[in-house]
């Protein structure tokens, strides 16, 4: 079963160019039918989860390829399985105007299987395997255009991307070495017997293995990837490089902190204090590119960097409530940025416009877009009422309670950080809605708001985002629980 | 004893008379017999290989059933045989791939004498691999070296040249000082087997006696041997020489010749000297260091270079480092890790100039970055496995690249001193070669408004295309198997001692 | 008990509704509608006050977070101010919204702010209230970019991300607070934990400071002020009415809650965070007033007047007696009503002559006798002199801070606002002089009267003897508010 989920996405990706579709339609059924189909196998799975880990193959020595299903998973998977029909259906609409559509759903189709690989692994050599997996199937994404600026954006992003996992691969040795198993077991697996005195040169690797990780996850000084990344098809910079590829990162850190080093051998080193400053300096540093970036998608992928260094935070603060905080705003703010991007997509796909400064009086045009641009951007501020200002609030809660005060400064962060995003989105939505008294809207007469395909995915999204910030506690005592280790 | 205990003298004598019998033969019959007797090798050693893992211990051959001193001893272990069905795999698939560029690079009339050195060189490694006897390893590294420069010189372009005489004087300064080193043995044992010198050597330890010379001579046999596989600072002969001369020299130079030194220096350490008795001397700390150093600037020179087979090239020199490194930590896993890198590394870096080779052929020949752009599309097949095989040089998971790399880091970890160097270093190596090849494979990816260069599909590179599939198969295989591979080297290791 | 969520829903939808509407109103029907809608809220406002006695929880955001809402004097007092002032400034922009576009943009913010207006004040508790804090700044910076010229747009960003700014300030305290208190409702007395108060005291007084200073800014007071001279200029003038009688007062209503309700008023007394707040005030006074002296565009002036005044009231808050908080609160009221005449005044002149700076007003009292009238008679109110609401609030304020036990601001205080008083006399009373008194070579020949229509002149009107009869009948009110004033010092 488990192996289907991750299969099927796979194989729809790979037939896409293969079958000889006679019309469009087809293949959008097709890919739609595979995909909807893989998501509701994967809630089935998730809700009818076994503690059973299911061995695929053994690897070399007592390293295996295998896969379980625990609260992680269940996060994760089901924040990726629900977020990617809808971003199909975008896709779908978006791709009308982009060439080379087949090789695009391939690869797009497939990197759901490797997410879900990623989600699902049960122990932290599977989990590499599939993150690096990851990185190959989403660079073709990234050069989709082929311009010389995608090209080396890819290249860029392969770079990182690589050069990160072979310092998390350290880590990875460090865990087969001195760990009991490669398994994620919360709490970490580390057997006391075997750290001996080295103490401090696994935390050193602890970093390293942090950083690594990080590169996915857009830590600052590893950042500049992500917004050059942008120049792929927005399908792809809304769902991978604000979700799955960067949350990868942030829950491959998670994975790592929690399930292999352990909280207990790290609360309280300087290896945390090294990556809470890291993680703090990136949240300001973020926000504060995005607001001089004038590209909107650049512009929002600098606030990923930011909002995915929240998520961190939230981990490396390195309690339950920690993570309880980290997992909220991994899911929030997933469904946040994506909505913000698949709107900036929308204009984009309707207008041709790109820049902040282009956006004037656009509102009154495309209203539904901005209107729910407006609903996720304040969201992003993190305004009450809205999914933004829950997942702030449990990682302030967590920052609080942790009793740490270099996570006081952190919440300051937080705080400086939302008041930058405010600044930078509602900059946009101040154009577009108020265009000055001496505007003259001739030029964009003809524009209007998408068709269903594009609007549906974000009329969704907006109700997920109004439906979390109002009724946030059965999730966020799932995320408790899983945090806790109940499931 | 078994006839097949007879095998590994066969395979020898074969491929060194095969190789006197193609220089009376035209062309295409040479390149018959050659492939002939590469397979046969192959077969052989294959059996062999079954047969030592069956009987579970090595055996040693006396030639002419001289008994030793006096006679020539040939010795095989699963290691030995292992190694000769794996270089005759590799030779094979890389003959046949470069087999129709050999038309475009050496004159018609020259082709017997390109089996011929191919068949002596054939025979030197097999020689190398099995010997028992320090002298004669000394004497096939003398052939060895002269078919090698004869392949590397064949193709006759002015570079070429100049490639070959680099190569052969620091070949040859090499083996000089290997010879010295041989003498001082010989002269402080008195004997020439392998299993002689070590027994005397470590009664030398034992008592204490000429310490210092001990040293000095296996400091020389390391350094010729390391001079000879190009290992950092001594590399400034390889890029010339895997980069100008045919495709299937560079793929067979790269892959199997300094692998063959690596082998033979690996029989000293192990049968010679003692692997303990090797590993008290400073000597692992500097070949440590200059593995390291290697890994490291082999591959800034990489990222330097313009041309792609020159690059590739340059990639061998880290690689190489990755091996020394491995055998200065010191440790069984450390020289578990290095061999099974001599095999991965075998494998994939053969397969990249065999893929390089089909990507340049679609871009006017050019072997320039800037004309390479979208050869990948051109070349669909050689794309594929030239990005097949660098993702397994930067060493993801499923290839056989990330096994060593595993192997690599978890026998660093357990050297409590050199771990952390080694893990950084390793890490700073894999972001370098993350970028070099990855560039490359972008490049090739890249789409360019010149479209006058043909596309190639799989009609016109049958053989071509089947090899680079095999070679592809071969690296997977060793990534997503290799416990056996693991074991078998392990197991190869213990018959050594 | 639904009743209470009636006043603030209803304006709000209402208002979404006229934003979303995509037909374009005849500005009739807009302005009916809009009437009645207001109609409908002030009425539904004061019901609500007058029959829902119980606390009533909307949802729970998380299990910690209710959304609370609950009524008492302090919510009655603003509520009261906020219905008067919104419909009194409501029918003024009907005839003032004429010479400005897009009318239906500014009537569906303008119900809202009303109805958020409306949450602010029966919020029970901080959550609540917070969320009704930023959704305030939400909803009303369109009001102050809504003439769309460059300068209004910046004002309109300004006022935002200040505003934004100082609601972060103080939901950094609000995190810690939410973790060290036993429940967030706002209780008089205070609500903050003991054992956290005695163990990190320091920090929590550093919080404290936080959240003055970030409430502080919706409140003008400095160093956060700058947006608030710049925003009401730029809005329209009915908008700054209610900006500066009614929204800004939205921080003084905070700093209430947050200091007498959550911290408790004996958590901060004779800590260094008194002293910084009082200086804080009073630099604001003394500042407001002497850059409100120097500044020659009437809005603008007034602006600056808001500023010091609302550091009145601050002032008051910060003595922490119940002479002074009487006194705050009586400013609260009487600062409502005079600055929202003042600015509708001032409105009613640009309407009319269209003309923004003072010196250009010579004569205006000839022209427009009953709308100076009234503007005298508040300018009168907020110099503190008898029998106007100002003298009474001054008066409480002044009395409170001699008696509380401040130090050196005892004195300094009083003194204070006396010179802003004599301040207050010198940037408002000119405009008196100028048009009364046009001097002689006034030309009387083209002298036109040039009253604005009732919808402009009753509101004025209402506002102005309002602010009188707080003057002549303070104790009214006095005497309802003495009885909680003691639960609370």
């Amino acid at each position: 079963m488990i192996i289907c989920i991750i299969l099927i996405p796979l194989l729809a990706g790979i037939l896409v160019p293969v079958l000889p579709f006679r019309k469009r339609s087809h293949k959008e059924i097709f890919l739609e039918g595979a995909v909807i189909l893989n998501s509701i196998l994967v809630w089935y799975l998730l809700l009818h989860h076994s503690e059973s880990t299911f061995l695929l193959a053994h690897f070399t020595g007592d390293l295996n390829i295998s896969f379980r299903v625990d609260g992680m998973s269940m996060v994760f998977a089901g924040l990726v399985s629900g977020l990617w029909p809808f971003a199909t259906l975008y896709a779908f609409e978006y791709m009308t105007k982009e060439e080379h559509e087949n090789t695009f759903f391939l690869f797009y189709t497939m990197t759901y299987g490797i997410t879900l690989g990623i989600a699902l692994a049960a122990n932290l050599l599977t989990m590499y395997f599939f993150y690096e997996l990851l990185t190959l199937v989403t660079v073709p994404l990234v050069m989709h255009t082929l311009t010389r600026e995608a090209i080396l954006a890819s290249r860029k992003y392969l770079y990182y991307s690589l050069g990160g996992a072979a310092f998390a691969f350290i880590g990875l040795i460090m865990v087969i070495v001195y760990g009991t198993t490669t398994d994620f077991i919360l709490g970490g697996v580390l057997d006391p017997g075997k750290i001996g005195d080295k103490n401090n040169i696994l935390l050193l690797i602890y970093v390293m293995a942090f950083m690594g990780f990080g590169v996915k996850a857009a830590v600052c000084p590893f950042n500049s990837w992500l917004p050059q990344a942008g120049v792929a098809p927005t399908p792809v910079t809304a769902l991978l490089h604000a979700v799955a590829v960067v949350k990868s990162g942030a829950f491959a850190i998670i994975r790592l902190t929690y399930y292999s080093f352990g909280t207990e051998f790290l609360y309280g080193t300087w290896a945390q204090t090294t990556v809470i400053i890291v993680v703090m300096f990136t949240i300001v540093y973020g926000c504060s590119r995005a607001l001089k970036e004038t590209h909107i998608k650049r512009r929002l992928a600098y606030s990923t960097i930011s909002n995915l260094s929240y998520i961190l935070f939230g981990a490396v603060i390195m309690t339950p409530l920690g993570l309880t905080g980290a997992l909220t705003h991994l899911v929030f703010h997933a469904v946040m940025k994506i909505s913000s991007f698949f709107c900036a997509g929308a204009i984009m796909h309707q207008t041709d416009k790109r820049y902040v400064h282009e956006l004037n009086g656009l509102g009154y045009k495309m209203p539904c877009v901005f209107g729910i641009f407006t609903v996720s951007s304040l969201a992003l501020m993190g305004v009450p009422g809205l999914a933004g200002f829950i997942s702030k609030w449990n990682l302030a809660g967590a920052a609080v309670n942790s009793r740490n005060s270099l996570a006081y400064a952190g919440i300051a962060c937080l705080l400086l950080s939302a008041l930058l995003t405010a600044i930078y989105m509602l900059s946009i939505v101040v154009r577009a809605f108020f265009p000055g008294k001496d505007f003259d809207d001739g030029p964009i007469q003809n524009v209007h708001d998408p068709n269903w395909k594009m609007l549906l995915p974000l009329f969704v999204f907006t109700v997920f985002i109004i439906i979390f910030g109002l009724h946030s506690q059965p999730i966020v005592d799932f995320f408790y629980d899983v945090a806790t280790g109940v499931y | 004893m078994d006839f097949v205990c007879n095998f590994p003298f066969f395979s020898i004598l074969l491929s060194l008379f095969s190789g006197t019998i193609c220089s009376i033969l035209p062309g295409r019959a040479a390149k018959v017999v050659n492939r002939i007797v590469i397979a046969a090798v192959g077969v052989m050693s294959g059996i062999l290989l079954v047969y030592l893992l069956g009987t579970g211990e090595s055996f040693v051959y006396w030639m002419g059933h001289f008994p030793a001193p006096w006679g020539n001893e040939i010795r095989a272990g699963v290691l030995e045989a292992g190694m000769a069905l794996f270089f005759c795999i590799i030779m094979y698939l890389s003959m046949a791939g470069g087999a129709h560029k050999l038309f475009d690079e050496v004159e018609e009339s020259k082709h017997n004498l390109y089996y011929i050195l191919i068949n002596l060189l054939l025979s030197s490694l097999l020689a190398l691999v099995y010997t028992n006897d320090m002298f004669t390893a000394y004497v096939f590294v003398e052939i060895n070296t002269i078919s090698a420069c004869g392949l590397i010189m064949i193709r006759q372009v002015g570079r070429t040249i100049e490639a070959a005489v680099r190569y052969m004087i620091m070949s040859l300064l090499g083996s000089g000082l290997l010879l010295f080193g041989l003498c001082i043995m010989y002269d402080l044992t008195g004997h020439l087997l392998m299993s002689n010198i070590k027994e005397s050597v470590s009664v030398l330890i034992q008592t204490g006696e000429y310490q210092i010379p001990l040293i000095v001579s296996v400091a020389l046999m390391c350094v010729g041997l390391c001079i000879k596989s190009a290992l950092f600072p001594f590399h400034a002969w390889l890029p010339d020489a895997y980069g100008y001369s045919t495709v299937s020299s560079a793929a067979i130079l790269s892959s199997l010749v300094s692998k063959g030194y690596i082998f033979l220096l690996i029989k000293i350490i192990y049968r010679v000297i003692g692997f303990d008795i090797f590993n008290n001397t400073r000597i692992i700390d500097v070949l440590f260091v200059f593995g390291l150093m290697g890994m490291i600037f082999g591959s800034l020179s990489a990222i330097k270079e313009n041309d792609i087979r020159r690059m590739i090239a340059f990639s061998s020199v880290a690689q190489i480092g990755y091996i020394y490194m491995g055998f200065g930590m010191g440790t069984q896993a450390g020289m578990v890790a290095s061999i099974f890198h001599i095999l991965s590394h075998a494998a994939t870096k053969s397969l990249l100039f065999i893929a390089a080779i089909g990507l340049t052929e679609v871009s006017g020949g050019s072997r320039k970055f800037i004309d390479l752009t979208g050869a990948g599309y051109r070349n669909k097949w050689a794309g594929v496995a030239f990005t097949a095989g660098s993702l397994s040089m930067v060493g993801v998971p499923l290839f056989s690249g990330f096994i060593s790399k595993l192997l690599f880091a978890q026998a660093a970890v357990q050297v409590e001193g050199k771990m952390l160097a080694a893990l950084i270093v390793l890490g700073i190596s894999t972001v370098l070669n993350a970028i070099y090849f990855m560039k490359t494979v972008i490049r090739i990816y890249a789409v360019t408004g010149d479209t006058s260069y043909p596309c190639i599909t799989f009609k016109d590179m049958k053989v071509h295309a089947v090899v680079l599939v095999l070679f592809v198969i071969v690296n997977i295989l060793l990534g997503v198997s290799s416990q056996p591979v693991v074991n078998m080297i392990e197991q190869g290791l213990a018959m050594f001692a | 008990m639904y009743l209470i969520l009636l006043p603030i829903l209803f304006p709000i939808l209402a208002g979404v509704c006229l934003l979303v509407c995509r037909k374009d109103l005849s500005r009739k029907l807009l302005t009916v509608t809009t009437g009645t809608c207001l109609v409908i809220t002030g009425a539904l406002a004061i019901t609500a006050l007058t029959r829902v006695k119980q606390d009533f929880t909307l949802f729970y955001l998380t299990r910690t977070l209710p959304v609370y809402f609950h009524i008492d004097q302090i919510s009655i007092l603003f509520s009261l101010l906020t219905v008067i002032v919104f419909l009194c400034a409501g029918f003024f922009s009907f005839a003032y919204m004429k010479h400005e576009q897009k009318e239906k943009r500014y009537y569906g913010y303008y119900l809202m702010a009303f109805g958020v207006l409306n949450g602010l004040c029966f919020a029970g508790n901080l959550i609540t209230f917070y969320l009704f804090f930023e959704l305030l700044t939400l909803s009303s910076f369109p009001l102050v970019l809504h003439t769309g010229s460059k300068e209004a747009i910046m004002a309109g960003l300004k006022y935002l991300f200040y505003s934004l700014c100082g609601a972060y300030a103080s939901l950094f305290g609000i995190y810690f607070l939410c973790q060290n208190c036993d429940t967030l409702t706002f209780t008089a007395g205070g609500v903050l934990q003991v054992s956290a108060a005695s163990k990190d005291g320091s920090f929590f007084l550093f919080l404290a400071f936080m959240m003055i200073l970030g409430f502080g800014v919706k409140a003008g007071m400095f160093p956060m002020h700058a947006w608030l001279p710049t925003a009401h200029p730029a809005a329209p003038a009915p908008a700054s009415a209610t900006l500066s009688a009614v929204i800004v007062k939205a921080g003084v209503l905070a700093l209430i809650r947050v200091i007498y309700y959550i911290f408790g008023a004996d958590f901060i007394r004779g800590t260094w965070v008194q002293t910084t707040w009082l200086a804080l005030a009073l630099v604001t006074v003394f500042m407001g007033s002497m850059l409100a002296y120097r500044e020659p565009v009437l809005k603008k002036r007034l602006a600056y007047s808001t500023v010091s005044q609302l550091s009145y009231i601050l002032f008051g808050l910060a003595v922490m007696n119940e002479e002074a908080f009487t006194g705050s609160l009586l400013h609260v009221l009487a600062h409502g009503f005079i600055k929202g005449t003042l600015f509708l005044t001032a409105g009613a002149i640009i309407y009319t002559t269209g003309k923004t700076k003072v010196d250009e007003l010579r004569g205006i009292g000839k022209e427009m006798p009953l709308t100076m009238w009234c503007y005298t008679i508040v300018s009168l109110g907020l110099i503190g002199i008898p029998p106007t609401g100002g003298f009474v609030s001054k008066w409480y304020l002044a009395i409170g801070g001699l008696a509380g036990d401040i130090g050196i601001f005892r004195y300094l205080g009083p003194a204070i606002l006396l010179v802003s008083a004599l301040l207050t006399a010198g940037y408002l009373l000119p405009l008196t002089i100028r048009g009364f008194f046009p001097g002689t070579d006034y030309d009387y020949q083209t002298l036109q009267k040039r009253e604005p229509c009732p919808l402009m002149t009753i509101p004025i009107l209402f506002m102005t003897i309002l602010s009188v009869l707080i003057g002549l009948f303070p104790t009214v009110i006095v005497d309802t508010l003495t009885d909680f004033v003691s639960t609370l010092i």
